[in-house]
């Protein structure tokens, strides 16, 4: 018998090893959606829309239908999709630029109209395409090409709380959650969930994933661990933070 | 995915009970595994991988096969394999 590298079976084999840099988080979190497409079984009435920026290159990463549009404008034209054909599952896939910076009015907009559709965006605390520079997601202190010194939140303000937000300001039914790679079970567990709830039709799914930039945070691969686990996750704590039952399940 | 891809280097490990399969077409040498293994058993590979950088290889001695360096690859290059137990 052949033996196979151990990749989803919804991942498209002939675009592999993927674009991405080595040690990219965004492997890990496509990883994981894609094994939560398999366990689903989705991967026949599914779309896939990425986002401008580093995860643009996962415009081919998936044997699935995908668009790709402008900056967080994913969201917008997932509603569209969900809203012509309601039986597709569709997800937004999206960078902490695009999410929160550019596209952040349809995202409050998708999470206040409650439109059922699941949006995993990736925290990596900066623009990685265009070189590493500062994103509203940029930890206090850190520094980015445009912050040589360290942010400095009396002049940058503090960072964006993404899943607080939309968990403020969604309603009953909605799924909110921030996973890390660090915690690859966990955070497919959160994707996962949030398919499932957009299957149910129950609302609006929001996953935020922390994730790893080797490249612009200039780590090796113990400094990029380090980050990720004792200083992210200080900033950004992951766990639910809104499950259509209400609590913690 | 081209066919040097699917070339593969196998070791046994955990006392021969599980395979440790590297793929070196799809590594690219991050060295996250070699961070979150719990036995300390990853080491640099002289097989390099495909941006010429070096792969990654267990110690048969230390691997228990647990898993973690599978879940961690960005790039699906690691595949841990248990063995089915034989029957007696």
């Amino acid at each position: 018998m052949e033996v196979m590298p151990k990749i989803p079976k919804s991942w498209n084999l002939e675009t592999k090893p993927h674009k991405f840099c080595p040690g990219c988080g965004h492997g890990m979190v496509l990883k994981a959606l894609g094994q939560a497409i398999d366990e689903l079984g989705i991967q026949d009435r599914m779309v896939f829309g990425c986002d401008i920026g580093c995860s643009l290159l996962s415009w081919d990463f998936f044997n699935v239908d995908t668009v790709q549009t402008h900056h967080g404008r994913t969201t917008p034209v997932m509603v569209g999709v969900k809203r012509a054909n309601p039986e597709l599952i569709v997800v937004a896939y999206m960078g902490d630029g695009g999410g929160y910076a550019i596209g952040s009015q349809h995202l409050v907009n998708a999470a206040t109209r409650d439109d059922k559709i699941t949006v995993l965006l990736v925290n990596n605390t900066n623009y990685a395409m265009t070189g590493g520079q500062m994103a509203p997601t940029t930890m206090p202190g850190q520094k980015t090409e445009t912050t040589p010194y360290g942010r400095d939140v009396s002049e940058a303000g503090y960072p964006m709380m993404g899943p607080e937000m939309v968990a403020a300001i969604s309603h009953e039914g909605a799924y909110v959650a921030r996973g890390s790679v660090a915690k690859f079970r966990r955070l497919k567990a959160y994707i996962k969930k949030a398919l499932e709830n957009q299957m149910a039709g129950r609302g609006f799914s929001f996953v935020e994933a922390l994730s790893t930039c080797p490249t612009n945070w200039r780590t090796n691969a113990q400094q990029t661990w380090a980050f990720l686990e004792d200083q992210m996750t200080k900033q950004y704590p992951p766990g639910e933070l809104k499950t259509p039952t209400g609590k913690e399940a | 995915m081209e066919k040097t891809a699917l070339k593969y280097v196998e070791k046994e490990v955990h006392q021969g009970k599980a395979f440790f399969r590297i793929f070196p077409g799809l590594c690219k040498g991050c060295g996250l595994c070699r961070e979150k293994c719990p036995e300390e058993a990853i080491s640099w590979s002289e097989e390099l991988g495909v941006y010429g950088t070096p792969t990654v290889v267990a110690d048969p001695e230390k691997c228990i096969a647990c898993g973690a360096c599978e879940q961690v690859c960005p790039d699906c290059a690691i595949a841990i394999e248990r063995k089915a137990k034989e029957k007696e």
